[in-house]
């Protein structure tokens, strides 16, 4: 097994209720390796797009499907 | 008087004003558990180095198992007693490897908690710390299949409870360590604890903790009362054996042979403080429309119902007022009740 701390954004359409936030952002984390630890570190508007919010995650995941996330 | 379960979350290393320490959200977390009659929280709210302490309205759950608990996917059932087994870092040095098993000696001696055995590691854990200058703290472990190994090996004799004890590296930023001491910085290690101990409950799924052992430091004259309980002893071994001795174990809700003290579908309310609402448990929480008591305690983040909009969100200055509200909805008063001004009740009529 091996840990990889990863640090990017995610596109939250403004339109969508809050209470599926949890499950859009870990259905996200789950296709780049298995969960450890996650968290939002900020949102903020978009600037291409008035519906979509710009949201911020850092995670620790392991075995990371991906080795250039 | 029925009780109001509530969990309480203090998030590692995000430097919060109140449990951002040593174990100084401890008298926060037995005023909540107090006015809510249970509350479900973490080690990073109960551990203070050598100090803790058992209360019987208070489970203590690793913060991973605490956010599957949060998510709906497990129950919690009450223990007499958990038997304890420690997992050591093989990278920790003969003298501290000693200070610790004495520490766990003691704890048998004096406490009557039952730690059984331990593990040294094959391979070092090989501690990674990665905290930027006043940022979250983070970091990562270089070999995460020794730990794994090791707690299984605890596991096939039949330990219930792990507490881990990973050699922090000597040459930890001090300047960053002092301001942390001194109530300035955030905690530089934290990040990386919570990695740690979020690996043995998410693969083996069993009570857990972690204690640093670090080498002894300069004495600082100028450290902050929050800090302290961390300058105790040689070792923070203790809390985190206190802790453990009668942490919950963690029932798989797929699993219907087992009784269940504590429901997931029973939690009414979570306290967290104001800024920091990203985490895995709050959300959970909100997509199932609990109460989210957001409490100002000042630390590096910024996530707020500003970003979230959460209607059954409220904010209060102090856990004083949130142990009064929890207290309020233990009792079933309507919180509208108790603040001024007072509207009248409203007439709904057929039109939209």
């Amino acid at each position: 097994m091996n840990l990889k701390k990863v640090d990017f954004y995610l596109d939250w359409p403004g339109s969508k209720n809050i209470i599926h936030l949890r499950r859009f952002i870990t259905e996200n984390l789950m296709n780049k390796g298995e969960v450890i630890r996650w968290s939002i570190e900020d949102i903020k508007d978009s600037v291409e797009s008035l519906n979509i919010k710009k949201i911020r995650i850092k995670a620790v995941l392991a075995n990371p499907v991906n080795s250039k996330i | 008087m029925s009780i109001s379960p509530t969990i309480f979350i203090i998030p590692t290393g995000i430097g919060c004003e109140i449990g951002g320490f040593a174990g100084d959200a401890l008298p926060a977390a037995k005023l909540l558990a107090s006015a809510s009659g249970c509350l479900i929280t973490h080690p990073n709210v109960m551990n203070g180095g050598s100090l803790s302490e058992r209360n019987k309205d208070i489970f203590y759950v690793e913060g991973y198992s605490l956010d599957r608990f949060a998510k709906g996917e497990i129950g919690l059932k009450s223990v007499k007693q958990q038997k304890i087994g420690i997992i050591f870092d093989s990278s920790i040095e003969h003298e501290i490897l000693m200070r610790h098993l004495q520490a766990a000696d003691a704890c048998v001696a004096t406490l009557g908690i039952d730690v059984d055995s331990y593990v040294l590691t094959k391979e070092p854990l090989g501690i990674v710390i990665e905290s930027e200058s006043q940022g979250i703290s983070e970091g990562l472990i270089e070999n995460p299949d020794t730990l794994i190994e090791a707690g299984e090996r605890l596991i096939e004799k039949g330990i219930t409870a792990i507490a881990i004890v990973a050699k922090f590296p000597d040459n930890t930023d001090l300047i960053e360590t002092n301001s942390y001491r001194e109530g300035k910085g955030v905690d530089p290690i934290a990040g990386v604890e919570a990695v740690i101990s979020h690996l043995i409950s998410k693969y083996l799924k069993v009570p857990c903790a972690h204690a640093p052992a670090l080498s002894p430091i300069e004495l600082n004259e100028n450290l902050d009362p929050r800090a302290a309980s961390e300058e105790i002893g040689y070792t923070f071994l203790p809390s985190v054996l206190i802790g453990l001795s009668n942490a919950p174990d963690l029932i798989e809700l797929t699993d219907n042979n087992e009784n269940i003290t504590l429901h997931p579908i029973d939690i009414e309310s979570i306290v967290v403080p104001g800024g920091a609402l990203g985490g895995e448990g709050v959300l959970a929480c909100i997509e199932r429309g609990l109460n989210v008591i957001s409490v100002k305690n000042k630390n590096i983040l910024n996530l707020g119902n500003h970003n979230l909009n959460y209607p059954k969100l409220i904010e209060v200055d102090s856990y004083f007022e949130a142990a009064g509200l929890i207290l309020a909805l233990r009792q079933g008063i309507n919180l509208k009740s108790i603040k001024r001004p007072l509207n009248k009740v409203q007439e709904l009529n057929f039109n939209k």
